[in-house]
């Protein structure tokens, strides 16, 4: 696979376009949403410096970037802190901080591949092709992952979205 | 995908991911340098026009190291826009009942010439 180095522009344009998608991944990872930030810095800002080679699917560098960047930041020591005492991953629009928590909470729940493809396809704005081209994975297999995430959350959320109902 | 889905998704995008704090892009550095680049023209502009102008001046017809080489030229050619004093200099060297000629024939295009109708010495003579 072909590999080339991104432009600060092109870094930027990734960085406003996927960065808040990318951090609600890397929450996943680090319960503390300092350090999901931090990983998701330490990736761009690598790229910033101009000696990464990204391959030619860009996206799924980075969130392989950030998944990585986050397991290690928990592996070295970060302090595991109870949801209910810190800053929230995600920010409801009615201010429904027990539902974002419950969001938070239940995508930590479900598969990794999953919880991709619904961050990937909800907050980064993808098509399902489109996913289906940056994991590298079959059209069926990335809707039926992606099916099996909703149904999951939905129901994981029901108590809170009954203005949604 | 079934209305229920749709429904779920929008309730989704409902939340929004907190947005991480704003990189260091280098783009204030290339301003700079944008920044930089203007001012030198601009400075660039003015130096080559301020000299345009002090050389278009009436009173600075003699301009150091401007003409090609005048001394080959008769003194009639002498131009008192082109006097320089590169080939004066050469000339007062080389020729000097030349060098008194072309002074004389420049100060007739210089100075105010008194065989002319509307010259003010003329006038004054008359009254």
């Amino acid at each position: 696979m072909a590999e080339q180095t991104l432009s600060a522009d092109d870094v930027r344009r990734y960085y406003d376009q996927h960065g808040p998608a990318l951090v609600a991944y890397a929450c996943s990872f680090v319960v503390d949403v300092a350090a999901a930030e931090d990983a998701v810095h330490q990736v761009f800002l690598k790229l910033l410096r101009g000696n990464t080679q990204v391959p030619d699917a860009p996206l799924a560098y980075l969130y392989r970037a950030v998944r990585n960047a986050a397991l290690n930041a928990r592996r070295n020591g970060q302090r595991d802190v109870p949801l209910e005492t810190q800053d929230l991953c995600f920010v409801h629009r009615g201010g429904n901080r027990e539902a974002a928590l419950a969001l938070q909470a239940a995508l930590t729940e479900i598969p990794e591949e999953q919880r991709k493809v619904v961050i990937m396809r909800i907050w980064s704005g993808m098509t399902l092709e489109e996913i289906a081209a940056t994991t590298g994975s079959p059209l069926s297999t990335v809707a039926s992952r992606y099916r099996y995430a909703l149904g999951k959350l939905r129901e994981q959320l029901k108590p809170y979205r009954k203005e949604a109902l | 995908m079934d209305g229920q889905e749709e429904k779920f998704e929008s309730y989704l995008r409902g939340f929004q991911p907190r947005r991480p704090r704003a990189l260091p892009f280098p783009q204030a550095a290339a301003a700079v340098w944008i920044r930089r680049l203007a001012a030198a023209a601009i400075l660039t502009i003015a130096t080559v026009s301020s000299i345009w102008f002090v050389s278009r001046r009436p009173g600075a017809t003699i301009v150091a190291g401007t003409a090609k080489n005048h001394s080959g030229l008769s003194p009639a050619e002498f131009e008192p826009n082109t006097l320089s004093l590169v080939p004066l200099t050469r000339l007062a060297l080389e020729d000097s009942a030349r060098l008194d000629v072309t002074l004389t024939n420049a100060s007739r295009n210089v100075l105010p010439d008194p065989r002319r109708n509307d010259n003010a010495l003329r006038s004054l003579a008359k009254e």
